[in-house]
């Protein structure tokens, strides 16, 4: 069976598509809406803002890739669609960041799951971070907007024996648990979406916004890293990028002018403070940057007698949040749980360390199950947080700072999964940590967990799931943006993606962010035509 | 010049003289002894990143990290090939993180730093799989976080490169993508 690859065939036609590391002159492109970032936020904020009648321009510093490239092979999908080449750390090296690069964005690389924002989160903040009109009531037909534009629905077929086992174990010891939501239409539950959906299947931006968007006349304009704002007072007056070679790794040369009427940023969580710190965006309260949240993962590796198969299958369909609110919103730090695609380079980095246990596991693979806790940051004023900054050659970079009371819903985490990994059947379960060995019973995993010394490098840390650093709300001490995305200082820009978000989910984010990007474009469609008339 | 003690980020020089259990000293000298024998950041003929100076190195760490993982057959082939893998991911790291790499590669070859910094002594040709087990678990043992961090990139680099190609796949069971 073929599959069609639909972008491509509309790259035959009259879109509008510019590679720009292809330019062998300068350019000046003059449009009404210049948006940064083609995942998410940017593509839907282009789709709507383009459907309103205006120009759009969306740019994007990643390349672009379409189904027919997919091929579901890791060595080839790191390197070229993950932020700085698959390299993206936190600053001092200790947590793996998963963050897509190309045209689409992360949506291109996700594993799928949708959420809507739960209900706690809106709330706190509400009343701790001065957003308003963001109630779970308000946004609902913007969730229900997006679930249909997205064929977001819960998935139908049965679990792969992966997530069967978060779903057994929590059954077997009455924790919550349910079905995973996932963009999806006639997946074939092949299991590489965090590689490029080979079937388009995925109803990431590639095949949804972005295909709108150019059907409409606007313009796509890739491997052009957004390099500075130009501010002319309160406004911005212009958008420097620069031309990227093929592996978006060095600078052309060639350089690209944007002038817009309004600017919209979407480039994500640490690109989006990152360009507002080279610009010298004004910041009088020191907020860009500041507050922004990992969802915080560890790692837990169990040995079953049967075949799991890890690596095949709709990667997450399973998910439980018996210790995500337990102890409150701002209690001791909550999770949720969940499990990854082990596809071998994926599994293998995780488990880290040298020596012989690392071949003795991986041999296993076939009848291995990870579970991942996502630990939930930014809730409780002693939470770990990072600060956006920049490197000496202006590059973004995450400085995450852990604190004990992490390091406790670390350790908290890997408990849970060792219990629940036991619970359903598990030969044996380790920790990712480099002291960890087997352990044969749950017993043993307490007793080893207990003792496990928490710090950087000895324990797996990551996270796929970048939020704040440009905070919404509506005191400028406090916030980057106000609760319409509108930048406090800088009154034709606007932050569109998930450095809103004034601490992390508490999900999967992408339906968090399609949503609320989707209602603030819509208001500014309004704002503008109303200003044009 | 070499660019270990040039550029501000990373291991650079003010981290790297932070070493100081290993005599300041020596590591301050280091850069004139790079400067002395033309060190270069050209890459080795076949490489597009990895210079000729790091290749004996990385054929010495990479079988005793991929203990077991990796092909018995022709070992030397494999090796080569992870070093492949490894050169091509390089090549699309961010010029940042680049940097760091090749400079945590610079501390680990130049002359003077290796010894200190590493315990192996002699040639990198020379060390026995015992001395770069050693020297691995030193430094994830070490107080040093700049240590921890250069055994825990090491390490991921070579993990990443190996197990993402499918000369990898039969060493731990995984039959590949399906054909669609």
């Amino acid at each position: 069976m073929t599959v069609r690859d639909t972008f491509a065939e509309g790259l035959k036609g009259n879109w509008q598509v510019t590679n720009a590391s292809q330019l062998e002159q300068d350019l000046t492109i003059e449009t009404d809406i210049a948006i940064v970032g083609s995942g998410a936020g940017g593509a839907t904020s282009a789709e709507i803002l383009s459907a309103a009648g205006f120009r759009v321009l969306l740019i994007e510093e990643g390349g672009l890739f379409t189904s027919s490239s997919f091929r579901m092979q890791e060595h080839e999908a790191y390197p070229a669609l993950y932020q700085e080449g698959l390299g993206r750390m936190s600053k001092d090296g200790a947590i793996t960041i998963l963050q897509g690069r190309a045209v689409g964005g992360t949506t291109l690389v996700n594993w799928t799951s949708c959420f809507r924002t739960p209900e706690p989160t809106l709330a706190h903040w509400a009343s701790e971070h001065g957003v308003r009109d963001h109630s779970s009531e308000e946004l609902a037909p913007w969730f229900a907007r997006m679930e249909e534009r997205l064929g977001i629905a819960p998935w139908s077929l049965p679990p792969n024996a992966n997530n069967d086992v978060l779903r057994r174990g929590c059954e077997t010891l009455g924790l919550h648990h349910a079905p995973i939501r996932r963009n999806v239409r006639q997946c074939w539950n092949l299991g590489f979406c965090g590689l490029g959906c080979p079937t388009n299947a995925k109803q990431s931006m590639l095949v949804t916004s972005i295909p709108a968007l150019l059907d409409r006349g606007g313009q796509l304009l890739y491997l052009a890293r957004a390099e500075r704002l130009a501010l002319d007072g309160d406004r911005v007056s212009g958008l420097e990028c620069v031309a990227m070679d093929d592996r978006c790794v060095e600078p052309t040369g060639r350089r690209i002018r944007v002038r817009a009427r309004h600017y919209i940023l979407a480039g994500g969580s640490i690109n989006t403070p990152g360009l507002l710190l080279r610009s010298g965006a004004p910041d009088p309260h020191d907020r860009v940057g500041k507050r922004t949240f990992l969802h915080l993962t560890t790692f837990s590796w169990a040995q079953f007698d049967e075949r799991i198969n890890p690596f095949y299958g709709a990667p997450q369909s399973v998910y439980s949040d018996h210790f995500q609110w337990q102890d409150g919103v701002t209690g001791a730090m909550g999770y949720k749980l969940e499990v990854p695609p082990m596809q071998p380079g994926f599994s293998a980095t995780v488990l880290g360390g040298t020596g012989v246990a690392h071949p003795q596991l991986m041999q296993q693979l076939p009848t291995s199950n990870m579970m991942i806790a996502l630990l939930r940051d930014g809730f409780h004023p002693d939470s770990a947080e990072g600060t956006v900054q920049l490197r000496s050659d202006d590059s973004p970079v995450l400085d995450y700072r852990m604190t004990d009371y992490t390091w406790d819903g670390v350790r908290r985490s890997l408990m849970s999964m060792a219990e629940i990994q036991f619970a359903a059947g598990a030969r044996s379960v380790i920790p990712v940590h480099n002291d960890a060995h087997p352990a044969r019973s749950l017993a043993e995993a307490r007793a080893m967990i207990e003792q496990l010394e928490l710090r950087r490098f000895k324990i797996r840390l990551g996270s796929a799931h970048v939020m704040g650093g440009c905070a919404m709300g509506e005191d400028p001490r406090q916030a980057v943006t106000d609760s319409l995305g509108r930048h406090h200082h800088l009154e034709n820009l606007s932050v569109h993606d998930g450095s809103l978000f004034p601490t992390s989910i508490g999900a999967n984010p992408q339906l968090s962010i399609y949503a609320i990007a989707a209602r603030l474009s819509s208001q500014l469609a309004e704002r503008l035509t109303s200003q044009s008339t | 010049m070499s660019k270990v003690f040039t550029s501000p980020s990373g291991l650079s020089r003010r981290q790297l003289l932070k070493v100081g259990l290993f005599g300041t000293v020596v590591l301050a000298s280091a850069g004139g002894i790079a400067i002395v024998a033309g060190r270069t950041d050209t890459a080795a003929a076949g490489f597009r990143q990895l210079r000729q100076s790091d290749l004996p190195m990385l054929r010495r760490i990479i079988p005793v990290i991929l203990s077991g993982a990796l092909p018995t057959g022709q070992p030397a082939a494999a090796v080569e090939e992870v070093l492949q893998a490894l050169d091509n991911n390089l090549d699309r790291l961010s010029p940042s993180l680049n940097g760091q790499i090749m400079q945590l590669f610079d501390l680990l070859t130049l002359g003077v730093t290796r010894g200190p910094a590493t315990g192996i002594w002699g040639q990198w040709e020379d060390a026995s799989d015992e001395a770069v087990r050693n020297f691995l678990r030193r430094w994830e043992g070490s107080s040093l976080a700049l240590l921890q961090q250069g055994q825990n990139a090491l390490t991921n680099l070579i993990l990443l490169a190996c197990y993402s190609s499918p000369a990898a796949w039969p060493q731990c069971g995984y039959p590949g993508p399906p054909g669609i």
